[in-house]
């Protein structure tokens, strides 16, 4: 579920807890959606208390991810538990999506995005 | 941040309708939700050959196609052909959709054709197999392969090989974990991933609310072999005389081909007990009825090999379920999203008490449905298209240094 939203130096930050899946990625969704509508997007998802992931949350970060990227923003995530990093190994999204140990290295990647392009 | 190819043209060897090639329709929602994404800019099919008087059509929604019929059913030279016609064409990448008897019902042309990725991959082309089944999985008798051990073994040794050479693509994909978790141990692949098949289309919202009249528990299959129903009968005798007078019990569905005779003698041996219905044989048609009268789909069953398609039924008209605390199953029903009250098999008093834990709690019953249609609505195609764009965008990016 959803548990947070916070916004910090111009990033909006995602905390999700518990079981990420069918059921619970409609709220993820509905946020994601209005955050990708401000360019642009600059997104963290903090899923260091999600102990499940399913098809469904991953797709849900995997659209969220595609969006801020065509909008030349990025989806980034920190925080994964060894059950959930399995699921992203699995799949090989971990390849695809940034992913970092914790807040401050994600948050961080954005200004290192910013130099890089600069 | 990671910048990918965003205008890929991608080459996707598949049958696809009016092919009656298996896996076509498959092909056909694949090629329709690849074809609907930005990404791509163009997307070539590399199809079976099709009669004179048949053609391959694409509306012009979505990024253009151009079709290729480069192989045929049963040919021995598909793979060669498959290659030159991706010279020709220089994709980005190239996509099969693959069982192992796409290319052939001869285990010759089958296995040749399968090379193909191969030597694609050999070309320099970024190369990703999409597979739906593993040789280790398919029981050669049940599927007409093999009529001996002799011969099942041979094609076991077959199969081998050509499960190595398919695993020479940049990236096989696998629709189920355990398929994954095969290949690793038994090839050592570490080029393998998990994609979920996805959903073709998402089935309309049930309603969850019960029609008037009787509580009716529900039990869909061919029963006889792992699936009983005594002791879900004596289940429904306890709850009947104990608190629950307007349980029915409905056993829908007929014998297994393996127990002839096994409904009609336990109806007789229970003759005696009220509210139970044989419905036998169920038609296609009669199967929404069937399942829409019910307030409770019960699994009554003494082994399983892994998930189940009646739960996947159920949970698409939103139903509870009562399925056996067996093995794995209570993980892999919760790994796939259901949700289900568990007894001990063996156990009709077990039974008993996991039905009327359903029964008794309107609020639940209809929570546990819920979250069993959202679970076997799965993840739409589409999704699953942009997984692939991703692995497809990863490889390019790899080759590309």
């Amino acid at each position: 579920m959803v548990i947070g939203e916070m916004k910090l130096e111009g990033i909006d930050i995602l905390t999700l807890e518990g079981r990420f899946d069918a059921h619970t990625v409609p709220a993820a969704s509905k946020w994601l959606e209005e955050v990708t509508a401000k360019l642009p997007p600059q997104i963290v998802v903090n899923m260091e208390d999600v102990n499940f992931v399913d098809s469904a949350g991953l797709a849900t970060l995997v659209k969220g991810m595609k969006r801020s990227r065509e909008l030349d923003g990025n989806l980034v995530i920190f925080g994964l538990q060894q059950p959930v990093k399995i699921i992203f190994e699995l799949t090989r999204l971990d390849k695809a999506i940034d992913i970092f140990d914790n807040e401050d290295d994600a948050v961080a990647s954005f200004s290192q995005a910013y130099v890089d392009v600069n | 941040m990671k910048s990918l190819k965003d205008e890929l043209r991608v080459a996707v060897v598949t049958t696809h309708p009016p092919s009656m090639g298996t896996l076509n329709e498959y092909g056909f929602h694949f090629v329709k939700a690849l074809r609907q994404k930005p990404e791509v800019k163009e997307l070539i099919l590399l199809v079976e050959e099709l009669p004179d008087n048949q053609q391959y059509n694409f509306d012009d929604g979505g990024a253009p196609v151009s079709i290729r019929q480069c192989w045929r059913f049963n040919a021995l030279n598909n793979a060669t052909r498959i290659l030159s016609a991706v010279r020709q064409v220089k994709p980005d990448v190239v996509l099969f959709n693959l069982q192992f008897a796409t290319f052939g019902s001869g285990k010759a042309a089958a296995a040749i054709g399968l090379t193909a990725p191969a030597l694609v991959k050999a070309a320099g082309y970024p190369t990703v197999v999409l597979l739906h089944n593993i040789m280790e999985t398919v029981d050669l008798d049940s599927a007409g392969f093999a009529n001996s051990r002799l011969m099942s073994g041979l094609i076991r040794a077959f199969g081998n090989v050509t499960t190595r050479l398919l695993l020479r693509a940049d990236l096989v994909a696998l629709t189920i974990p355990k398929y994954v978790e095969i290949l690793e141990r038994k090839y050592g692949a570490e080029n393998v991933i998990l994609a979920p098949h996805g959903t073709f289309e998402t089935p309309p919202m049930p309603e969850f609310e019960l029609p008037e009249g009787p509580m009716r528990i529900m039990t869909f299959g061919k029963f006889g072999t792992y699936k009983k129903v005594e002791e879900l009968i004596e289940a429904t005798d306890m709850l009947r005389s104990n608190g629950h007078p307007n349980v029915e019990l409905v056993v829908a569905g007929s014998d297994s081909p393996n127990t002839p005779g096994y409904l009609e003698n336990t109806a007789q041996a229970y003759e005696d007990v009220g509210g139970v219905t044989f419905t036998g044989y169920v038609p296609e048609e009669e199967v929404p009825r069937i399942f829409e009268e019910s307030a409770v789909v019960v699994f009554p069953y003494t082994s399983t090999t892994g998930s189940s398609g009646v739960l996947h039924q159920a949970g698409s008209y939103g139903k509870a379920v009562v399925l056996p605390n067996i093995g794995d199953l209570s993980e892999l029903i919760t790994e796939e999203g259901y949700a289900g009250e568990f007894f001990e098999p063996g156990s009709a008093v077990s039974l008993r008490e996991a039905i009327a834990r359903v029964l008794d709690d309107p609020e639940r019953r209809v929570q546990m449905g819920r979250q069993n249609y959202l679970a076997s609505c799965g993840l739409p195609i589409a999704d699953v298209v942009d997984w692939y764009l991703l692995h497809m965008q990863e490889l390019i990016k790899d080759k590309e240094g």
